[in-house]
């Protein structure tokens, strides 16, 4: 019940190893006696695709990634909220993340992925996409507000190069108005 | 109903802890106090042993306060502390303000633990320093002119005595019991035990004031002890009820003679070098400690049985594969000896099942002692007379539901006090004993545990409910109801159950409420009375919400699981059976009529209808009286399943009570049959 990884979906515990490298850097910097302010904090996102657009949520907010599974439809939810899976003793809702931003919804496909999330409250939930793509490190000054989208949940977009990942607000994603 | 603890504590474990051991320490306090009161009543005399257990409780919560820097709850203990400190030393008496000023303290420790949960117990920092100040006060009170008693005493003996043996001696003089010594030698070796006996023969019939090491008598492998002990019975019985060859006993000789006098008092107004501590209770015999129990969070049990649950799961589709492979004739042995094995699986899984759900089981006791409280004070507080009898406290529950049955049953009980008792006058005026009496009854009966909490107080007046129901539009005027239908109605949200507003039932829960909680446990809760004879309120329990039976039904291509302790029978429905009034569906139950709620429609399964497509199930779910038919495609049989929340961004769905895994991995929603028998007696299309 605590093993966190997951061989099925090649990812494993994503978090652990790449989050501690961020307070390693910290840490290094501290005992070189360099101000706090100097260092350029890194911050590592798990980006992921619907359709050709990239999305990206931060690692820490990840607990793990895992493959389709049969969900469970129920009934009087939004109809962003697919329905439960089971996984590992823990039943945990899914949100088809299409539909929770206005996007017509896709069929299974092998590459569709569901995002385990730590809710704020520390519940559990799913998140629905199409295919996760890596973990993109990049530093505090690459993220650039920007207007918020339609669904409001995009408030800042993070550079990966010369293209740009919407960065999602996971409470956002999470809330539903009644 | 399972969704209780949904969100996993962020507390750190350390903290966890500490509540859990102050609340541990909690309980003993408040059983020493419940006792010390009971004994006060009865024989007027305290027992020492309490006194000091609860002064040793006292001071561990001081302790592990401060380890936890709370230091509002650290200084209230310290003053317990005091209060019994002065008590166990004869320096107080143990009065009504005494009593008082305990049961307080210990109430508001209970109250600041409540908010150590939050974080939010500065809070209270007022309320504690108000007690403090009460306690200081009664401290200053003076102390009660006792007059020492003489006894001569090998004055060396004397003076090794610590204040509080003093006070117990003085104290056991005064009460006219006759003072010995018993002697033994042990060997040095094994003196632990030898002594240990001893002790524990001589408690038997009398009190250990003092075990003092004796000057040897030359045989290094030997030790010897005197034990100063205070007994009503004579020495030469004494020495034969001990039944210890090595064991002599004397009469420390008890004379007003003049020459001891001085000697002896002399010590008692000196300030004695000894200082009271702890260990000087007579138990210095071992550090093993004496119980072989452990204390688990409930967390790990729930991790278990969800263990539990999974395996139960994968024994299904371990039998499905048997039966598969028995299919085929070329597998057909191998099948018969993976069945084999299989079988033994599922009888060493039942065990494994029954066995962590009975550690989960804790007596009714703690309930029952809680409420014998609160009528205490309830008695002291009111001019009734009421007793409070109780039964069948060893009945076991699971912790979970014994947690949540704490406000419902006080809710009854205090009821039953405020509302139903009369006053000892009317009580004589109408031919009964002026002394009422409450009667808690615990019993187990199958798998349910039945609780009855019976009154023989006034009653309740049909009439007078019914008149109440129609004034506030729970039911129409002209509706026919039996007496029992109405007295049902005392549960219904809005109505008060009493005629006069004597509201100290101040926990703002109504029996809605009290139905409500019961009902969430998958309980029933039911009310029977006779008007100026008393009332009766039965709830019935399931023994655990651990692992429950349920019915696994099919609507359109979705499998539901409903708790089967719900479920009063399964009925197959041909279409035209079902008939229509005022636009909801009902169905001829035996000359009743059932109101039906489809379960596709309610939950916006498929568009088509079934009720033209063909024949139906109709599965009665019965909570108390009522009834409802819920419409189903399909009946898939019975299975023990573990109910688990449902986590996720959409907090709770009416209707759905939790999830289970069923044999092949994926979830199956469980219903939540009050809510869906409630909507159907409305009637009305909730969605």
């Amino acid at each position: 019940m605590s093993a966190s990884g997951n061989e099925e979906t090649g990812m494993g515990p994503v978090n652990e190893p790449l989050a501690e490298s961020r307070w390693e850097s910290l840490a290094r910097a501290a005992a070189s006696g360099e101000k706090s302010e100097d260092v350029v904090l890194r911050r590592e996102f798990v980006t992921f695709r619907l359709g050709e657009d990239a999305y990206a949520l931060p690692i820490e907010r990840v607990r793990e990634v895992v493959r389709l599974r049969p969900i469970t439809p129920m009934p009087r939810v939004p109809s962003a909220v697919r329905g439960v899976i089971s996984l590992r003793g823990e039943v945990v809702q899914v949100v088809d993340l299409r539909g929770r931003l206005g996007m017509e919804s896709a069929p299974a496909a092998r590459t569709s992925r569901i995002i385990v999330l730590h809710g704020d409250d520390g519940a559990v939930a799913g998140l629905l996409v199409d295919l996760v793509r890596d973990v993109l490190r990049i530093s505090e000054d690459e993220i650039r507000p920007c207007a918020a989208n339609e669904a409001d949940v995009v408030h800042s977009l993070l550079a990966d190069g010369t293209k740009f990942v919407s960065l999602l607000d996971v409470d956002r994603v999470l809330t539903f108005d009644e | 109903m399972a969704a209780r603890r949904k969100t996993p504590s962020r507390r750190s474990k350390a903290h966890r802890e500490f509540v859990s051991e102050a609340e541990e320490i909690l309980e003993r306090m408040r059983d020493g106090l419940s006792d010390l009161a009971d004994q006060q009543t009865n024989s007027g005399e305290a027992d020492p042993e309490v006194i000091n257990q609860l002064f040793r409780s006292a001071h561990s919560l001081k302790g592990l306060s401060g380890m936890f820097g709370l230091d509002g709850l650290g200084e209230l203990a310290h003053h317990l502390e005091d209060v019994l400190d002065r008590v166990r030393l004869g320096r107080a008496g143990l009065d009504a303000a005494a009593l008082g000023l305990l049961d307080e303290s210990v109430a508001l420790v209970a109250l600041t633990l409540e908010k150590v949960e939050s974080g939010t117990q500065d809070e209270l920092l007022d309320r504690v320093a108000e007690v403090i100040g009460r306690i200081d006060a009664w401290a200053r009170s003076p102390e009660p002119a006792t007059e020492a008693a003489e006894i001569e005493l090998d004055p060396a003996m004397l003076r090794a005595l610590t204040e509080y043996e003093e006070h117990r001696l003085q104290e056991n003089i005064r009460r006219g019991r006759r003072i010995q010594v018993v002697e033994a030698s042990f060997d040095i070796l094994a003196f632990e035990e030898g002594l240990a006996e001893l002790t524990g023969a001589v408690r038997e019939v009398g009190e250990v004031l003092s075990i003092l090491p004796s000057p040897g008598e030359g045989d290094e492998s030997q030790i010897r002890f005197s034990l100063l002990v205070a007994t009503e019975i004579p020495p030469g019985d004494l020495e034969a009820r001990l039944e210890m060859p090595g064991a002599s006993v004397r009469e420390a000789s008890r004379a007003g003679g003049a020459p001891a006098v001085a000697e002896p008092t002399a010590v008692l107004a000196s300030d004695s070098a000894v200082e009271p501590s702890l260990d000087a209770a007579p138990e210095l015999t071992s550090l093993k400690s004496i119980s072989d129990t452990v204390r688990v969070d409930i967390r790990k049990l729930d991790e278990l049985m969800n263990l539990v649950g999974e395996l139960v799961v994968q024994r299904g589709a371990l039998a499905r594969i048997a039966r598969e492979l028995q299919a085929l004739p070329e597998t057909a042995r191998l099948a018969a000896d993976l069945d084999k094995v299989h079988k033994g699986f599922e009888r060493k899984l039942q065990d494994l099942q029954s066995g962590v759900l009975e550690t989960r089981m804790v007596p009714l006791r703690q309930v029952f002692e809680k409420l014998s409280r609160v009528v205490r004070r309830l008695r002291r507080d009111t001019e009734k007379e009421v007793r409070l009898e109780l039964r069948g406290a060893d009945t076991e529950l699971d912790k979970l539901i014994v947690e949540e049955l704490v406000d419902p049953v006080m809710h009854i009980v205090r009821n039953a006090f405020d509302h139903a008792m009369e006053a000892p006058e009317e009580r004589l005026a109408a031919g009964k004993p002026a002394e009422g009496c409450i009667r808690l009854e615990a019993s187990q009966r199958g798998n349910d545990v039945v609780i009855t909490c019976s009154d023989d107080g006034r009653g309740i007046d049909p009439a007078v409910v019914h008149s109440r129901a129609i004034e506030r539009g729970i039911v129409s005027e002209n509706a026919p109801l039996a007496d029992r239908e109405v007295l049902d109605l005392i549960f219904a949200p809005g109505l008060t159950t009493c005629t006069e507003v004597t509201e100290t039932s101040g926990r703002g829960v109504g029996m809605d409420v009290v139905r409500a909680n019961i009902t969430a446990l998958g309980g029933l809760v039911e009310a029977q009375s006779e008007l100026g004879r008393g009332t009766t309120v039965t709830m019935t329990l399931p023994i655990t919400l651990a692992i429950i039976q349920a019915l696994i039904v099919g609507v359109a291509d979705q499998q539901f699981a409903i708790p089967l302790n719900s479920v009063r029978e399964t009925l197959l429905v041909e279409p035209d059976e079902v008939q229509r009034s005022e636009g909801r569906e009902l169905l001829n139950l035996r000359g009743d009529a059932l109101p039906l709620r489809r379960l596709g429609r309610e939950f916006g399964l498929g568009g088509e209808d079934q009720s033209r497509t063909g024949k139906q199930y109709s599965v009665v779910l019965g909570l108390g009286d009522t009834r409802v038919g819920l419409l189903v495609d399909r009946l898939e049989g019975q299975q023990d399943t573990v109910i688990k929340p449902i986590q996720g961004p959409i907090d709770s769905i009416r209707g759905i009570a939790g999830a289970t895994e069923l044999g092949d991995g994926g979830a199956v929603l469980v219903l939540d049959v009050a809510a869906l028998v409630e909507d159907g007696l409305r009637g009305g299309d909730s969605a």
